[in-house]
């Protein structure tokens, strides 16, 4: 029997709000515990939720970047449940009418596109963290009230590459909407995901298997292929999959049983009495959408069409500060985006990486690079003089043009003064010419080089090489 | 100086502006008075800070009607630095950080907190006895219940010991009791004042309301009260308004409806008579009187509804009542955060809350919510908005507030009953609705007091206190304190 995977993948995002989602606490990563909150978060008696204008417009940009419909009036629930990491013994969601419905992601997969569709997205609050020590269990109220943004797809994946282009998908796009800082790994994005398998061809679904602790895109790729696997084996063998919760460990690359899921919990959901029902103002909808960063694929489109091939443009979309560094250079009059990808991605960012040093870090201004790049581009300087200039720059925040100027080493490309220059070296190596003609190819990188020499590195090489063959003929044979 | 708290705020704001009391005269007569207490009426008393902050005040001017008065605020109202329980066990000891939207704006206003009042437990409950400090008694008779779930509140005005206190008002607890204690009993329109720290039962229910001696004064405090407050977002943004003027100017709306099926039903003869006397007294004046046929059934659900609705959103507004990060911690050495939570909360609730907890939680829980909870919201809207075909052609409700004399303590029983009595019910439409509702003093039968409810439009909280005060004229009952005076 051939069975078929059915996968959908919930994801929570923390956002990057300077305040909570329901109170003017800040939010910030890394502080001491149990300083970053007020009575609100503590659940005193009295304290009531405000909801976060930020948090919200951050919700409008997520709707709109992942094509879904947004629900112009904001509405709240309660989910409610004891829990020691949840103060209030709720948490405040969105149920019922999430801010977001009917949207999707396009993944590429083998070179083709896939829709993946997005069921719905909505506004809620973060839980306490626990820390479980030996003998005692502590809590840290930081996080609490978090505003966070879930994410939830419908079951549209097929194997481990899928879900995890999907969440490399939703990764990409709320980091560069600065929405949040997407990083897996120190959880400010969070994935739960549904495996099951049913019969191919079948409308019937199997048993669903929830996977947690999928910390890194590399994880969600193992723990659902392995998933599949087990899955396959136990339906293989004429047993049936449990509906339980399971965690992937990295150590034993395989996912482990957390807990059997008996009777899913009643979270007894209902409004939220203390936030009466919000009526989003058209202005406001406006200026979230309006403020948007570009996204990856708007970028992708337009990189293609300034000349970068795929392979350069997917490595500099890893990194959202690039592309903006690129893409502020790219309006400041650049002769090849190749060549300024090549310095930027190659040149600068090993200079960053051996230093340790961002590219907030480099002092100079955009114009020097993009100089740098044309005067290699118009082959005004040769690529050894380009990283002598471009070491200056880095370190001293000089001028490449100034800089050319002062060491003389701009490269001349007047045919009439290298013509002059080749001539005289053909003349006073006679040698080398014939050496040349009799399969010698070695002899014209020689006459090149003299040339060179002869005019202090200032020729343009290749247009050196081109005259010098034209005038000695093609490479004789050995 | 001992009968100094049976002024109302109107009279012993006079005596401050002539110079002839000071503020801290006032709050040690207060503080006397509070001493005397016969009722239970209090949880925690704030008499050194009272003082001190007495003595600040140097000067009332005239138009500082609030300043230098003394009062008294439920314990449900979070107050810094005062140990607030909102009469339960499950909060001994908890000193609140902040102070009440409220509280801050009485405070601001120059009055005087002096101490916090007795309900029942968390404010579920209509009969004071259900506090952890056990019964409050009613003033005019120590035999009897004064009401609740507001009772310390309700018998510390009636008792002449402050001249205004703050209670709150979920069903009907700041105007039931203030029937059977003879005062103003007044809930504004839900959202006209901030609830942020008042300890929530219902919120959708929930409304700050307070009892005064007359509605002049009444008027006074919703004009300190009133406005939006960036602290509760449910709190409303409309224009606050100045609603002593409706009060003083004599400003009415001249169509009053009192509901059929209510006079069929009214057994207590002395009670109908009071109520035909005010009907016929308002005629006089020139209202006109309108009969309208509210549908039985709309009437009969009244009490379900409220149980269901008030209950459902109670059990999840307490369940941060945890022991966890305040009140007392478990003794039992729990193993297991469930072990801590359930010791705490078995020994911090009494049984009567434990069972609206269950309620509560049965009517959410999926397999129930249709049935019971949905179903009670969808009931909640047919009453509103029947309600507002009512208010078309009608400005005000006019209904008993108390339809027979309060109860005896001994009498009181909390097994669930079977059949319901509407009347006993029919205020809680000015909570579903979340209109203004003002009770005000209608008659005494055998020496106990018994009172007569307003309701009006939402929002139009000035004409409510405005015909409080005709009725005030009609029956002569203003300014009552018990055993004192007369």
């Amino acid at each position: 029997m051939e069975f078929e995977p059915v996968i959908g993948v919930e994801i929570h995002v923390e956002l990057k709000t300077k305040s909570k989602m329901f109170s003017s606490a800040p939010t910030s990563f890394g502080m001491p515990t149990n300083t970053m909150t007020v009575p609100y978060d503590l659940a005193f008696p009295g304290t009531m939720p405000i909801v976060n204008k930020e948090a919200v417009a951050y919700g409008i940009k997520v709707t709109k970047a992942l094509n879904m419909t947004l629900d112009k009036t904001l509405y709240f629930d309660r989910k409610n449940y004891f829990y020691p990491d949840l103060p209030k013994g709720y948490q405040i969601t969105q149920q019922f009418r999430p801010i977001g419905k009917d949207g999707y992601v396009i993944i590429i997969k083998d070179g083709q596109e896939k829709k993946i569709r997005v069921e719905q997205i909505h506004l809620e609050e973060d839980t306490a963290k626990q820390i479980h020590l030996s003998d005692i269990s502590l809590i840290d109220f930081n996080r609490v009230g978090t505003p966070l943004i879930e994410i939830v797809s419908m079951p549209d994946m097929t194997s481990g590459e899928e879900a995890m282009k999907y969440v490399e998908a939703i990764k990409e796009i709320v980091t560069y909407l600065d929405v949040s800082d997407g990083k897996m790994e120190n959880g400010s994005m969070r994935c739960d995901i549904n495996i099951s398998l049913k019969e191919k061809g079948s409308s019937v679904l199997g048993t669903k298997v929830e996977c947690k602790n999928l910390n890194t895109l590399m994880n969600i790729k193992a723990a659902v292929d392995y998933e599949i696997n087990r899955q396959k084996e136990i339906l293989e063998r004429g047993d049936k999959v449990e509906q339980e919760t399971r965690r992937y460990d990295e150590g034993k690359k395989m996912t482990v049983l957390m807990r059997k899921k008996t009777d899913a919990v009643d979270y007894k959901y209902f409004r939220e009495p203390n936030i009466i029902p919000i009526d989003l103002d058209d202005g406001f909808i406006y200026d979230a959408i309006h403020s948007m960063n570009k996204l990856p694929n708007e970028y992708r489109v337009e990189l293609k069409e300034k000349g970068l091939d795929n392979y350069e443009i997917e490595e500099l979309l890893k990194n959202r500060s690039f592309v903006l560094y690129f893409e502020d250079c790219l309006l400041l009059k650049v002769t090849s985006a190749k060549v300024l990808w090549n310095l930027l991605m190659v040149e600068v960012m090993g200079y960053l990486n051996k230093t340790e040093k961002n590219l907030e870090d480099l002092k100079f201004p955009k114009e020097y690079l993009v100089s740098l790049a044309n005067l290699l581009a118009d082959n005004k300087i040769n690529s050894k003089q380009g990283k002598e200039l471009l070491a200056k720059l880095l370190e001293e925040n000089a001028n490449p043009l100034e800089l050319v100027k002062k060491l003389g080493l701009e490269q001349i490309s007047d045919p009439k003064f290298v013509e002059e220059i080749v001539d005289r070296v053909l003349q006073n190596n006679a040698q080398s010419i014939s050496d040349y003609k009799n399969g010698k190819d070695r002899a014209l990188g020689y006459l090149v080089g003299q040339v060179m020499k002869e005019s202090k590195g200032k020729c343009n090489p290749s247009l050196a090489k081109e005259m010098i063959q034209n005038k000695i003929g093609p490479c004789g044979k050995r | 100086m001992t009968q100094l708290m049976n002024k109302s705020i109107g009279e012993l704001h006079d005596l401050l502006v002539k110079k002839k009391v000071t503020a801290k005269d006032l709050v040690l007569a207060c503080i006397e008075e509070c001493k005397k207490d016969t009722c239970n009426s209090f949880e925690a008393t704030a008499f050194e800070e009272a003082i001190k902050a007495s003595e600040k005040i140097k000067e009332v001017k005239d138009e500082e009607y609030l300043k230098g008065i003394p009062f008294l605020a439920k314990d449900n109202y979070s107050t810094k630095g005062i140990e607030t329980t909102a009469s339960s066990n499950i909060l001994n000891g908890y000193i609140p950080l902040f102070d009440a939207t409220v509280i801050e704006k009485l405070k601001r206003a120059g009055m005087i907190l002096v101490g916090k009042t007795t309900m029942d437990e968390l404010a579920m409950g209509g009969t004071g006895t259900s506090g952890h400090k056990g019964v409050t008694t009613n003033p005019y008779d120590h035999t009897r219940i004064v009401g609740g779930s507001s009772c310390g509140s309700a018998s510390s005005v009636a008792s002449g010991i402050v001249p205004f206190s703050l209670g709150s008002d979920t069903g009907d607890s700041v105007r039931k009791p203030a029937s059977y204690a003879g005062i103003v009993g007044f809930k504004p329109t839900w959202g006209r004042i901030s609830r942020f720290g008042l300890f929530p039962f219902a919120p959708s229910l929930d409304t700050v309301a307070y009892f005064t001696r007359n509605v002049k004064d009444a008027s006074y405090i919703l004009t300190c009260l009133a406005g939006k407050d960036k602290k509760d977002m449910s709190s409303s943004s409309r224009k606050k308004e100045k609603y002593q003027n409706y009060v003083l100017s004599h400003k009415t709306l001249k169509r009053i409806g009192c509901f059929k099926s209510v006079l069929d039903s009214i057994e207590e003869k002395a009670i109908k008579d009071a109520y035909l006397n005010v009907l016929n007294g308002l005629a006089n004046k020139g209202y006109e009187i309108i009969y309208y046929d509210f549908p039985q059934y709309l009437l009969d659900s009244l009490y379900p509804t409220y149980m269901i609705i008030s209950c459902a959103e109670a059990t999840s507004n307490n369940a941060n009542l945890d022991g966890i990060r305040f009140g007392p911690k478990a003794d039992n050495d729990p193993q297991t955060y469930i072990e801590y939570m359930k010791q705490c909360r078995t020994k911090g609730f009494s049984s009567i809350i434990k069972r609206r907890f269950v309620i509560g939680s049965f009517s959410l829980l999926s397999a129930n919510q249709d049935e019971m909870f949905t179903r009670a919201q969808k009931a909640r809207r047919m009453i509103v908005e029947e309600m507002e075909r009512f208010f078309d052609n009608i400005d005000y409700l006019l209904v008993p507030a108390s339809y027979s004399k309060p109860k005896k303590v001994e009498d009181i029983n909390y097994s669930w009953s079977k059949k319901t009595d509407f009347l006993e019910n029919i205020m809680t439409i000015g909570n579903f609705g979340g209109y203004p509702s003002l009770t005000v003093p209608l008659t005494f039968i055998d020496g106990l007091p018994c009172g007569v409810n307003i309701t009006g439009r939402t929002f139009e909280d000035g004409y409510v206190l405005s015909l409080g005060q005709e009725i005030e004229g009609i029956t002569g009952l203003k300014n009552l304190v018990a055993n004192k005076g007369e």
